[in-house]
């Protein structure tokens, strides 16, 4: 008896947890025309998904948009990434002096919030004509990424037995070819991690791309769904809703693709 | 995971030791190596940072140069009621955090903890953690329109409220937002929670349950004293977000309607871009760190001396 009640439980928690889903996908799918706000609960077949996503593309005129923000996504996290790890193998392997502190310096710029950067960075792009650029925000969300990835790749490099950076150098390597060559290689689940959990922060950015840009060109998915929003949220719902499923169907296929590796990476306290 | 992390410390720690004696054939690689990351942080991270405190005690609206005031914006942050809004709603951000997302991910993880197909169950909760604060402020703005999602399917159930405004009136619309960021951030606690749980040394439990501890008697002395220090992670990393709190709110109301719903974030974009007072934004901001940080060392400083008391 007591053995059915968490099934029961969970499973009727787990159906309220969908109904916003439910809410999201049916009402994506219905024709403009079909829609009425009064009977949102109503499933649709009409299938009208395809074309509402179209329309919300074309409408927030996303093309140039995802482009932009694949390319954020990509190149922030792995220059980040690149930089952290550099910080984290100075450290580490070549033993930097008052390493500790300058890893508390790089970290500590994770610590205080976003919000106490945005207007200088504002100012400061303006004038030197970064504002409203691509290179602008790949600037920044490079250095947005670096903290974090020093944290990992110190706490990764650790794990890297000395002998291994003792035995490349009797080998005659230089540090630069043991960072590439060896001790890069070694971290790939690391480095993975990092990437995946930076690139999905910077798809999902708002304030940042809110405050660094403003031109469809340049302006990443979220402030651009923002818009759309605040433009059709009235006229045309089914849009909104079909522009807000299409922006989150790479992350969560991401997010269900690596959950494992996450899983087993926080049980070890990687993260 | 605390624990690891302890754990991690000491083969870096040794690093760190060695450090202070003997040769040091690399320096120059090393410094080679931390440079950029070092100047990259202190350039586009520190430098801001510095900027908005020196900002905040003049006056300035981006025009022209910033005039010194004292502590004159403090004073106006102080005294203005829209910002005393704001700070009582960030306050209920936090407080709600850590109310209904913590509490309802421990939920999910002890319910679904050693049963079968217990990861199938945790699924539905898991999928809003993938979708940005955008998509979720979307969502949840069309399900919470007057008359909307949540109205119909209360009138249907027959249960009173359905006629209320809930992203007009103040402070119900901050109390539905937090419900809306909680159905985003539970999944993502419970798999914390869940992670703790598996941690569990499976002996203590298996002997309490041979003395006939079950369900909540379980619970209560063996499982959650065992999670207590996963539980601060949890709680601070809550503490931490919900204080920065934007997105769902811009989104689904920009803070209004009259200022009714902002969160000291959502303030200090106002009062910077919107309003161009860049000085009160700046102090906004400086508050806003003050807060985080003191309530961060305050709460895990309170933490480990519990446990060093235990």
């Amino acid at each position: 008896m007591t053995k059915a009640i968490r099934p029961i439980v969970l499973g009727v928690l787990g159906l309220l947890w969908l109904a916003p889903v439910y809410l999201l996908i049916v009402n994506a799918a219905k024709l403009p025309a079909d829609y009425s706000s009064a009977e949102v609960w109503k499933p649709a077949f009409g299938g009208a998904l395809l074309d509402n996503m179209r329309d919300a593309w074309e409408r927030a005129d996303l093309s140039v948009t995802v482009l932009s923000t694949a390319i954020y996504s990509l190149t922030g996290p792995l220059i980040g990434v690149l930089i952290g790890a550099g910080v984290g193998f100075a450290i580490v392997a070549l033993r930097l002096r008052h390493g500790f502190w300058w890893f508390v310096f790089v970290f500590g710029g994770t610590v205080f919030p976003i919000q106490m950067i945005l207007m200088p960075l504002f100012v400061g792009y303006a004038d030197a004509g970064l504002y409203d650029t691509r290179l602008g925000l790949i600037l920044v969300y490079s250095v947005i990424s670096v903290p974090f990835s020093a944290f990992v790749m110190r706490n990764f490099f650790s794990g890297i037995a000395h002998h291994v950076f003792e035995a490349a150098v009797m080998d005659g390597a230089t540090t630069w070819r043991i960072f590439w060559r060896i001790y890069l290689p070694m971290s790939g689940s690391a480095l993975v991690a990092i990437f995946i959990l930076q690139a999905t922060f910077i798809w999902n950015d708002l304030l940042l791309g809110l405050t660094l840009s403003q031109s469809d060109d340049v302006r990443p998915i979220m402030p651009a769904l923002t818009s759309l929003q605040s433009t059709y949220g009235g006229s045309a719902m089914p849009v909104v809703l079909a522009g807000g499923l299409l922006v989150s169907i790479p992350t969560v296929l991401l997010f269900l693709a690596t959950q494992r590796i996450f899983s087993r990476g926080l049980a070890l306290g990687q993260f | 995971m605390t624990a690891t992390f302890a754990q991690q410390e000491a083969p870096a720690g040794t690093g760190r030791g060695s450090g202070s004696g003997g040769p040091r054939p690399y320096r120059w690689s090393a410094w080679g190596f931390t440079a950029p990351g070092v100047l990259i942080v202190a350039v586009l991270l520190y430098l801001p940072f510095l900027w908005t405190t020196f900002l905040s005690f003049t006056r300035y609206n981006g025009l022209g140069s910033p005039e010194w005031a004292g502590l004159d914006n403090y004073q106006a942050m102080f005294s203005d009621p829209a910002l005393l809004t704001s700070l009582r709603n960030t306050a209920l951000w936090v407080a709600g955090t850590i109310i209904v997302p913590v509490g309802f991910g421990l939920l999910i993880a002890v319910l679904t903890y050693n049963m079968r197909f217990g990861a199938w169950f945790r699924l539905p909760f898991l999928i809003p953690y993938a979708i940005s604060g955008v998509a979720v402020g979307v969502i949840w703005s069309f399900i919470l329109q007057s008359g909307g999602a949540l109205s119909q399917a209360l009138d249907t159930v027959g249960v009173p409220g359905a006629d209320s405004r809930w992203l007009l009136d103040a402070p119900l619309n901050t109390f539905v937002m937090i419900l809306a960021a909680a159905w985003q951030a539970s999944g993502v606690n419970a798999l914390l929670f869940v992670i703790g749980l598996q941690s569990i040394p499976k002996e203590p439990v298996e002997a309490a349950r041979v003395d006939g501890a079950s369900g909540w008697r379980l619970f209560r002395s063996i499982l959650w004293p065992m999670l207590r220090p996963l539980t601060t992670v949890v709680v601070g990393l809550s503490i931490v977000a919900s204080l920065k709190t934007f997105d769902v709110v811009w989104v689904m109301t920009q803070g209004g309607p009259g200022r009714s719903s902002e969160t000291l974030a959502i303030t200090m974009y106002r009062e910077t871009f919107v309003d161009s007072r860049y000085g009160l934004g700046g102090a906004v901001s400086v508050f806003l760190t003050v807060v985080t940080l003191t309530a961060s060392i305050a709460y895990l400083r309170r933490q480990l001396s519990e446990r060093k008391a235990l």
